[in-house]
């Protein structure tokens, strides 16, 4: 648990001599703005949809694009775009749990790790590094197969897979931290150690955390759909964009593409997006640091 | 007049690099100082210094050796908040690098009262108290709200050394505090430190390389040499007549109108030769 290859691309500040930014300004407001968007989409989901997602209608399969239909149907005639719409809600909030319960475990493991140094440290340095041995998506599958198929499951197994990385960079950061003199500083005044990791450490890595987190954030929404599509986790008729891509699949030999591209489309602009905002946070709070 | 501080056989050793040797860093030193009294610890980089200005505090732990306080030995097993908070009381240490030393996110306000509220003064009091710490420091109260940042190391040093003041300890270490500063700051923080301990009696141990900051605010000194202490005195008696060749070397190494850095080369390849 020494050095953070998984955190590589998000501390690595700069790219060329120059050092100039990755992205221009507009990809990243553009990214931005997508990313806005599809979050009050999420929010808003219940109320916008045109028709009711899970509404089969076998009078109108497959139909293409109409102004009826934005997006046209499915193979079980439901709106493509009341889908896409519930889709995002459901989505984001598998990722959003995910990311949450995987930050909670990585960071909680970072801290104690390089606070407490010695043989916790290196306990759990190589329980991660074991977990790193195995791929993300076979340890998810494995505690699916032990558990049950469901978005539960797969939120928490993906959850599970995610916090080593996160895990490895907290402790990196932490440690550097608390190198400072203002933590010895907060120990000379009697403050324990749990008040200084939450109330003083962790604050000041905030900022640092963030860029990585929300390129995690992509990465672990990409996963989801990943296991999504292979079945393992939300289950039909559920309107997850990974599944939807799975269930619209036989259509592409029949000529029908829509149904399976809109929201495979819709994973991979919001994943890239994701990653462009993740990787400019940190560029930026890198340069000012 | 009671000792404020009493060090005595303090030992600390370190790994070698590698399977290098271990290092002793501080061999047996010795030393009381008197309450509202002022020692100057002065050496070389590596003279071991900072690690005794460590282990007073409690920052690192001594191989052997105690440090007793107003009477109580540092080395207390006790856990828990109250024991942590008596022993803050007991010591406090400004740090050489200002900008690290404090909290970026918490303004000076925010610092100082937070270091109040630890040791429980009442919410009430904490604005008046604030106040009243930044004036002793020479701070202008136009700063209460200025993060880390937006102050001069000068003013930095200020604001650590109100956190200690907050805590009201028994001995004030400070460890290079003044070395980042220029010259003219230097002095204000000295004759701070010089009014500090008139008013509330702390007893400073002011770690230092610098000869002449240490002669400007100490009464005694000691003087180390790899780990061992190889003088000690008054300050004045010290710098005018040092009786241990490191000390003269040290006190020649200083530049000024009458430095002769053959001079210093030659007292250093002497003392090398006798050790």
């Amino acid at each position: 648990m020494t050095q953070n290859s998984a955190a590589a691309p998000a501390v690595r500040p700069l790219t060329g001599r120059t050092g100039r930014r990755r992205h221009n300004a507009w990809t990243v407001r553009l990214c931005a703005a997508i990313l806005v968007l599809v979050v009050a989409v999420a929010v808003l989901a219940p109320w916008i949809t045109p028709y009711d997602p899970y509404l089969a209608d076998f009078g109108s399969l497959w139909l293409p694009p109409s102004p009826d239909h934005w997006l046209g149907t499915d193979q079980l005639g439901r709106d493509m775009l009341s889908r896409l719409i519930a889709g995002a809600r459901q989505t984001m909030l598998g990722a959003i749990a995910l990311l949450a319960l995987a930050t909670v475990v990585g960071v909680t493991v970072g801290i104690t790790a390089a606070w407490q140094r010695g043989w916790v440290d290196a306990v759990l340095g190589r329980v991660t590094d074991v977990m790193f041995a195995f791929p993300g998506l076979l340890f998810v599958i494995l505690v699916i197969a032990v558990f049950d198929s469901g978005t539960g499951t797969a939120v928490v197994g993906m959850a599970l897979a995610y916090a080593p990385a996160i895990a490895r960079f907290t402790r990196a950061v932490a440690l550097d931290e608390l190198a400072r003199p203002y933590i010895a500083s907060y120990r000379l005044q009697g403050a324990g150690g749990l008040v200084i990791c939450v109330r003083y450490l962790l604050p000041n890595m905030v900022s640092t955390l963030l860029g990585y987190l929300v390129v995690l954030f992509g990465e672990g929404l990409m996963s989801l759909a990943a296991l999504n599509f292979i079945g393992f986790g939300a289950q039909p008729p559920s309107a997850d964009w990974g599944l939807m891509v799975a269930e619209a699949r036989n259509g592409v030999i029949q000529g029908y593409l829509g149904p399976a591209l809109v929201p495979g489309l819709t994973i991979a602009v919001v994943v890239v997006a994701t990653n462009v905002v993740g990787l400019h946070l940190s560029d930026k709070l890198a340069v000012r640091k | 007049m009671t000792d404020a501080l009493v060090v005595s056989g303090l030992t600390k050793t370190y790994r070698g690099a590698g399977r290098g040797p271990r290092v002793v860093a501080v061999d047996g030193i010795s030393f009381t100082l008197a309450a509202g009294g002022s020692l100057g610890v002065v050496g070389e980089s590596g003279s071991g210094k900072t690690t005794l200005a460590q282990m007073i505090v409690g920052l690192a732990e001594p191989d052997s050796g105690t440090v007793v306080i107003d009477g109580r030995d540092r080395r207390d097993l006790r856990r828990g908040r109250r024991a942590r908070l008596q022993r803050a009381t007991e010591a406090q240490m400004v740090f050489q690098d200002p900008y690290g030393s404090l909290d970026r996110r918490l303004d000076v306000a925010g610092a100082l009262a937070d270091t109040l509220r630890r040791h429980g003064t009442p919410k009430d009091r904490i604005a008046r108290d604030v106040a009243a710490l930044m004036d002793r420091v020479g701070l202008a109260s136009r700063l209460a709200n200025s993060r880390p940042h937006e102050l001069s190391g000068g003013q930095r040093q200020r604001v650590a050394i109100a956190k200690a003041l907050a805590i009201d300890p028994t001995v004030l270490v400070l460890d290079e505090a003044v070395s980042a500063l220029d010259v003219s700051v230097q002095a204000q923080i000295l004759t701070l430190l010089d009014e500090i301990r008139a008013e509330s009696g702390v007893a400073l141990v002011f770690v230092s390389h610098d000869l002449a900051v240490v002669g400007q605010v100490t009464d005694q000194i000691l003087v180390m040499y790899r780990g061992r202490a190889v003088e000690t005195g008054d300050t004045d008696q010290v710098l005018r007549r040092p009786e241990h060749p490191y000390t003269e070397m040290l006190l020649s190494s200083a530049p000024g109108p009458r430095w002769q850095p053959e001079r210093v080369a030659e007292l250093r390849a002497a003392l090398a030769a006798a050790t």
